[in-house]
């Protein structure tokens, strides 16, 4: 191991910039490290040079602990983004430089130093002043002055960043060789994905600090494990379906597993990832078997790009399924998908409004992802009550946690702007995942706007924010939101920090089992208990309870199987009383309640059973919205 | 890089030289000219005996020390200043950045009454170093402390934007390649600052010979012992012994002048590199 990182964390002030980062990395190893601008990628190649200390963890250097060495005695080569070459001294004295401040003789400082011009390609440039050279021989002279005195490490900054594209193309696979001549093990950040798949061994994905994922550029590429690094590395469609009795539902199609995929829990959201040039798209219909045939879609969108043609296709099959990629645009109610096709030998080139034929072959599942939380807070100062239950929740399940808040007016930006960022600094040490964001205009369209933007498991609310707290408010929520968002909805009545025991309520005539997937889901990963409480009118004793005290007992060992402890319950009586009877109870301290969609039969009056929960018990309701049959 | 220093602000350079040339022709040159001819009729020796009496050559020494000390302690300081101004975070950062250029912004003498009163006979620094025998203010001591004070801002001014552009980055440069930190400052960062450290020092240099409120509060201006140059001319001009007067103003004015002409030339042979 040439360069090892362990738990490596750096503070700016209040900004936690790099998160708890590890990493290995092998002898003669062109590693590179990919990420957007701040993404805190730089802030790890310095301290890995000595130029910042970390706060906590641990560096190496072949096999040397050198987390608090002063840079000038680590040995390791940096070639900065700007070069920062000493004007004021020749090619040949920047190159020798290292040589020099190393005492190294003079006779030998003037053979080595020739070697390397001709490494380099700038033999006779010697004499030149800095400012005297093009940008890449500038940048080259960097790499010579970095190599000089035969670094265990070489690490480079954007090194590429300031040149033009046609010149990066050469020194790109110039420094290949190099580095593959030498054979000296080099970081290279960048923030150009096609800079990383070219001179990568192995690429690191950087986000917010942390490191995503790290492998091969075709392994990343064909199976990244998570969303980031799948949006991050060439163009693709990520559609969200759902597992289905061991089967992919993406709408009306069903996929099968592909092999090696990452395990889901029933029912669960899964990501589907499948690049747009492993798409086939035919004007015919075509059978074949490596294929499955995502229906017909309309050409939308048309972008010649020489060799090939990108398309974007409206797909009516799909219908329903969530995109995260392409991202939907504001009032797009289709799912579209991008194709990548050649365009050689068209012999009646696609045209807009065309409809195609759509099968794919390749696809990968993501890694599924931990929990997600948006939670919604009015007064993120005087009404804590909901982000103080969801920020909890998201400590506790190690989960994402995003904060919106909304302002009428401009001038109220900064203030509130100000109130988040202060959430977030002190809880980006527990959450790691925690963001904040202010938005302008309505509740419903902040929601709906950051729903579409990411795959979110909770939205989080007060119950005193949109009048959740009385029967209109709350129909009017269900109307509006659960139907349009599918999202299990967090109200929450009064600050509450733990989850301990969990009450999931049904009831007779109720059509699905989305609420308990969902109250299992939590107790699995919060470790709470669960009662699971059927309420059922006294005339439908007999058979009828039989049959419901069966699905219970199995519900309940589904979810037992999970390692949450579950105990089912019948009541019988009037319904609503006996959910709120039980739900009276002081153990419970989170309420799931099934929220029938208002075209399914309504025989489970759930709002005004919310409702009292709410307001008479004072409780944290999660309202389920339930799926209809099929 | 010294010279895209130079492309970069040939403003600072014109605005530098006009300022000094401002001075003297307001200060020396056109009282020089009106009375020139008159001078221009004296007979020569006259002129040099006037220079070569004891006070003369007295007031003259004593602004040369008073210079050199200031030149070389305010270089020194003004680096080390910039330094920490550009590199280091620390609480009152942006108080030390704003007090910086209070010498700039108070008469000098405001700034010599200052002195005064803080180590004078009655003020507290006074009196607490009169234990150790020191006396300040009427000597030496206080005559360099007054120049100090009013050309305190130059060099950090000037080095500052040089070393955020070129130094910094160089340092860190340096500093990976293996260098200890005096074979970077003497390699690497003054090089790279060198002609903020010049311009600089030119500016501290004219500023300390014709330094004269802030001196007149602070010295006492007694012949032979605290009186400056500027403080002869003035003790001349008001005498009305105008030969002495004009003979010291031409001395100090061609001295500021050659110091002028020779940045000019080394700056001049630098663009031509």
């Amino acid at each position: 191991m040439s360069i090892i990182l362990k738990k490596l964390n750096k503070r700016f002030g209040d900004n936690l910039v790099v998160n708890n980062v590890s990493l290995e990395i092998l002898d003669g190893e062109l590693f590179v490290m990919l990420g957007a601008s701040g993404s805190g990628k730089s802030t790890i190649l310095r301290m890995i040079a000595g130029l910042l200390e970390p706060d906590s963890g641990s560096i190496m250097i072949s096999g040397q602990d050198v987390t608090h060495l002063e840079a000038q005695k680590r040995n390791v080569g940096f070639v900065f983004q700007n070069y920062s070459l000493f004007g004021h001294l020749t090619v040949f004295e920047n190159v020798e430089f290292g040589l020099q401040v190393r005492k190294i003789p003079i006779r030998e400082r003037r053979i080595r130093g020739k070697e390397l011009l001709e490494v380099i390609g700038l033999t006779g440039l010697g004499d030149r002043y800095p400012h005297q050279l093009s940008g890449g021989q500038q940048q080259r002279v960097a790499v010579a002055r970095a190599l000089a005195y035969n670094p265990k490490v070489l690490l480079m900054d954007e090194p590429f960043g300031a040149l033009d594209v046609k010149i990066r193309a050469t020194l790109r696979q110039n420094l290949r060789e190099i580095q593959r001549r030498l054979n000296v093990t080099t970081i290279l950040v960048t923030h150009d994905q096609e800079e990383a798949f070219e001179l990568a061994d192995r690429i690191g994905v950087i986000e917010r600090g942390m490191l995503v994922e790290t492998g091969p550029p075709d392994h990343l590429y064909h199976h990244p494990e998570t969303e980031t690094v799948a949006m991050f590395i060439g163009g693709g469609n990520v559609l969200v379906g759902r597992e289905d009795n061991g089967q992919i539902r993406l709408g009306e199609i069903l996929l099968p597993w592909p092999e090696k995929a990452f395990r889901h829990a029933e029912g669960s959201p899964v990501r589907v990832l499948f690049r747009p040039e492993t798409v086939m798209a035919s004007r015919e219909p075509f059978h074949d078997p490596q294929f499955h045939i995502l229906g017909q879609g309309r050409v939308v969108k048309r972008i010649f790009n020489g060799p090939v043609q990108r398309l974007i296709l409206n797909m009516d099959q799909l219908r329903g399924v969530r995109p995260l990629v392409p991202a939907l645009h504001h009032g797009q109610t289709r799912t579209q998908i991008e194709i990548i096709q050649t365009t050689q030998g068209l012999d009646h080139p696609i045209q807009i409004d065309d409809v195609l034929w759509v099968g794919i072959r390749d696809y990968h599942v993501l890694k599924p992802s931990g929990i997600k939380i948006l939670v919604y807070s009015d007064d993120p100062i005087q009404n804590p009550s909901a982000q103080t239950f969801a920020l909890h929740l998201g400590r506790s399940v190690k989960g994402l946690v995003s904060l919106i808040s909304t302002v009428d007016s401009e001038e109220g930006i900064a203030q509130k702007q100000g109130q988040l960022d202060r959430i977030r600094l002190q809880w980006q040490d527990q959450i790691p995942q925690i963001s904040v964001q202010v938005m302008n205009g309505s509740i419903q369209e902040a929601i709906q706007t950051k729903i579409q933007s990411d795959l979110f498991d909770f939205l989080a609310l007060d119950r005193d924010c949109m009048g959740l707290n009385s029967r209109t408010g709350m129909e009017k929520l269900f109307q509006t939101m659960l139907e349009e968002i599918a999202l299990p909805v967090i109200v929450v009545s009064a600050p509450q920090s733990a989850i301990n025991h969990i009450l999931i309520c049904t009831a007779a005539g109720e059509p699905g089992k989305s609420d308990i997937q969902v109250g299992g889901r939590l107790s699995l990963r919060t470790g709470a208990k669960v009662t699971l409480l059927s309420a059922m009118k006294p005339s439908q004793e007999g058979s009828e309870l039989e049959r419901v005290t069966q699905y219970l007992e199995e519900a309940g060992r589904s979810i037992a199987t999970l390692g949450v402890d579950c105990r089912p319950l019948v009541r019988t009586g009037n319904p609503l009383d006996e959910i709120i009877l039980e739900a009276r109870k002081p153990q419970y301290d989170v309420i799931v309640i099934g929220a029938v969609l208002p075209r399914a039969p309504q025989k489970f009056r759930w709002p005004e059973v919310a409702i009292r929960i709410i307001q008479e018990l004072g409780k944290t309701v999660v309202i389920v919205p339930m799926q209809e049959h099929r | 890089m010294g010279n895209s220093f130079q492309n970069s602000n040939p403003w600072k350079k014109y605005l530098l030289i006009g300022l000094s040339m401002t001075w003297f022709v307001l200060l020396i040159l056109v009282p020089v000219s009106g009375l020139v001819g008159k001078l221009a009729g004296l007979p020569i020796t006259e002129i040099l005996l006037s220079l070569r009496s004891k006070a003369a050559a007295n007031a003259f020494l004593l602004t040369g020390k008073v210079t050199l000390i200031t030149v070389v302690v305010n270089t020194v300081m003004g680096i080390i200043i910039a330094k920490v101004l550009v590199k280091q975070h620390f609480r009152g950062k942006l108080l030390i950045e704003g007090l910086i250029d209070l010498p700039f912004a108070i008469s000098p003498v405001v700034a010599g009454f200052m002195i005064v009163i803080l180590f004078g006979p009655y003020g507290w620094m006074g009196t607490w170093l009169e234990t150790f025998g020191i006396k300040v203010v009427y000597s030496l001591p206080g005559i360099v402390i007054a120049t100090i004070f009013v050309t305190l801002p130059f060099v950090a001014k000037e080095v500052i934007p040089v070393y955020k552009q070129f130094g910094v980055q160089s340092e860190e440069a340096a500093e990976v390649l293996g260098a200890s930190k005096w074979q970077t400052f003497w390699w690497i960062t003054l090089p790279s600052i060198k002609w903020g450290v010049i311009y600089g020092v030119t500016l501290v240099l004219a500023r300390s010979l014709g330094e004269f409120g802030a001196v007149l509060v602070v010295s006492g201006n007694v012949i032979n012992q605290t009186q400056t140059a500027t403080l002869f001319i003035h003790q001349e001009f008001t005498d009305f012994n105008y030969t002495g007067a004009y003979a010291a103003s031409l001395l100090v004015a061609a001295i500021a002048f050659t110091v002028l002409i020779v940045i000019q030339a080394i700056t001049d042979r630098h663009k031509e590199n």
